[in-house]
């Protein structure tokens, strides 16, 4: 039997007293490369942030392999939306997937030519090592996202999350950021991403989870990935062409 | 120079690198208008605390003052998370709250000393080498001076400990989160060394000259560098600057020392934003205007790429054309051609070889790389242009 690599309990969370995310059961498998997918304000991005406890939660669990997320820190990775951080901040590239290294250093340790190899060879994987010294503000949407990616990378993390990692870029990058994902995948990851277009769910992941503030369905793509499952989340009748 | 115009100018300095430290994290977390609403709002935590002590520079009441800073922010975040109102709005509702309770105890219970609103506002400097710290029976120097270095040394090993968290959590919040570095701890961790700074700093620059020390020079070296680590030195020399010369000035006008300072700042803010290298207006203007000439250059080179026919080519047809100014369409011309990438002949433009390839190699950039900007192809022009 595969290891649960996260296991989500009766999770409910609320911004001002409304729900966002209602009674939340999920099980991830070890190994899978998941979407999770539903219309806006479906509370997406709410999971993952509760699942790494940037969010609270008003009730139920989170547990990362049997653990809680606290004990299981240097195990997860994630990306947030690119959208969430000041591109102008006065930083470099490589400065910026340096700070994925951070999480293992701890409070006040500096990183040093151990954590510098390691941001430089993320970014060998995500093709950005000739902009390691460009400011990040000078970067394409896509290329600020491969940093994402490169930091994420940089952690050598058994899971990673993250939050629409393909918005607003080109598509070579979409190619490149799904390829690395698959990498991941292959090495034995377990990839959870938070997906917007539909039409590409059954080509990049094995595994989704459909969700709109309760849980629709969860399992893998070619089994639930459906019209049924499609129009109980997007609650009109939703047709799209399914590559089986 | 005799003792006490060094000493001064020492103070002054040692204010702004103080202030210079915890304001570039303020500008760059988009907080600048929070140290306003502090050095007003520790007004009654130094009232309060005076009261206590009975001496105006007690640890006691500057922690006392501290304090306050944090309700300020505390309240602040208050307001502002029940969704009734604005962030800007909140600060504006709890600091003239806060400094008019200060205002009214000094004017009910303080007339008699040293504490007046005036000074709270602008502070007196060139009072400061007169009120010495005496370590049994020995002149050791003025007090303000001995307050703010402590601070200051307090805050540049909170720099130096903990720099990598201040980046990430300013940078990144969520990441910082989840990483395990509580962005609530070092939110309120430079909040308690702006509050402390701010106190220190009070007495010797008073209340606005504190906000501009903080808010100007960070402000100034963000227009000059990309770099964190740049742009905190910058600041501090920029703080350190404003300082002394701002003396200098004072000294010559027979003016507000604190004024003078501030008014140094502003100069100082001023020139950079106008003559800066790369985000300077002079700069942003001469940028905008290469690049308007260099895509027109394009436009030019690709119309002659998509037509073979003459009346399409001629000189004069051109300009009606691509409808183009007089002046604009012989700059574009002249620039295609010292570039040899056109020949006139008979007045018939036609495109060379090297235009040719460049047209072809311009276009494929901008296809292949959508959302970088035509002036990520600089280089290539530049290198053209020879």
């Amino acid at each position: 039997m595969t290891k649960i690599a996260v296991k989500v309990d009766d999770l409910t969370v609320a911004y001002n007293y409304k729900p966002v995310l209602w009674d939340i059961d999920l099980e991830i498998p070890e190994g899978v490369l998941m979407a999770i997918v539903g219309p806006n304000g479906a509370g997406k991005s709410t999971l993952i942030k509760s699942i790494l406890g940037i969010l609270k939660p008003i009730a139920g669990s989170v547990s990362i392999y049997g653990k809680p997320y606290e004990k299981q820190r240097q195990l997860v990775a994630y990306v947030p939306q690119k959208g969430s951080v000041d591109w102008d901040f006065p930083t470099t590239a490589l400065d910026v997937v340096m700070m994925g290294t951070y999480g293992s250093l701890g409070w006040i340790k500096r990183p040093r030519q151990k954590e510098k190899k390691a941001a430089l060879e993320a970014l060998e994987k995500v093709g950005m090592l000739a902009f390691k010294n460009r400011q990040i503000s000078q970067l394409s949407g896509g290329q600020q996202q491969r940093i994402f990616l490169a930091r994420a990378l940089v952690q050598n993390a058994s899971i990673y999350f993250m939050d629409e990692p393909f918005q607003g870029v080109d598509a070579t990058t979409e190619i490149a950021i799904i390829n690395i994902l698959k990498e991941l995948r292959k090495a034995g990851k377990t990839v959870i991403v938070v997906h917007h277009d539909l039409q590409t769910v059954p080509e990049y992941f094995d595994w989704v989870t459909f969700l709109n503030v309760k849980k629709i369905a969860t399992g893998p793509v070619k089994d639930i990935f459906n019209d049924d499952n499609l129009t109980k989340t997007y609650g009109i009748n939703y047709k799209v062409s399914i590559q089986k | 120079m005799n003792s006490a115009q060094i000493e001064i100018q020492l103070i002054a300095s040692l204010v702004a690198i103080a202030c210079a430290i915890p304001g570039t994290f303020l500008v760059l977390r988009k907080m600048a208008m929070i140290s306003d609403a502090i050095s007003h709002s520790i007004l009654p935590g130094i009232v309060i605390g005076f009261f206590i002590t009975q001496d105006l520079n007690s640890p006691i009441l500057i922690l006392f003052a501290a304090f306050t800073g944090i309700i300020t922010v505390v309240l602040v975040e208050y307001i502002q998370k029940t969704g009734l109102v604005k962030e800007d709005t909140a600060i504006g509702l709890v600091f003239p709250a806060l400094f008019s309770i200060g205002v009214i105890l000094i004017a009910k219970n303080a007339n008699d000393v040293h504490l007046d609103v005036d000074a709270v506002l602008l502070g007196e400097l060139a009072f400061a080498p007169f009120d010495r710290l005496l370590i049994s029976g020995i002149d050791v120097g003025p007090k303000a001076l001995w307050i703010i270095g402590v601070i200051l040394l307090i805050t540049i090993s909170l720099l130096f400990a903990f720099f990598k968290e201040l980046k990430i959590s300013t940078f990144d919040a969520g990441l910082a989160a989840s990483l395990g570095f509580s962005p609530a701890i070092i939110h309120y961790g430079l909040m308690s060394v702006a509050s402390v700074t701010t106190v220190g700093a009070f007495d010797a620059v008073g209340a606005i000259l504190v906000v501009a020390l903080m808010i100007t020079p960070a402000a100034t070296a963000y227009l000059l560098t990309t770099d964190l680590k740049k742009m905190l030195a910058l600041a501090i020399t920029f703080g350190v600057l404003s300082a002394i010369s701002g003396y200098w000035f004072a000294h010559w006008l027979d003016a507000s020392i604190a004024g003078s300072i501030t008014t140094m700042l502003g100069l100082l803010f001023l020139i950079v934003y106008l003559f800066a290298p790369s985000k300077g207006v002079i700069a942003v203007m001469y940028r905008e205007k290469q690049q308007r000439i260099e895509v027109s250059l394009l436009t030019f080179l690709l119309h002659l790429k998509n037509h073979n026919e003459l009346e399409e080519r001629h000189v004069n047809h051109l300009r009606e054309h691509i409808n183009w100014q007089k002046v604009r369409a012989k700059t574009v011309l002249e620039l295609a051609l010292k570039n040899n990438m056109i020949m006139v002949d008979n007045n018939i433009v036609s495109l060379t070889e090297k235009g040719d390839t460049f047209t072809s190699k311009a276009i494929d950039y901008i296809i292949t790389n959508e959302d970088a900007q035509i002036e990520d192809m600089k280089d290539d022009f530049f290198l053209f242009r020879g």
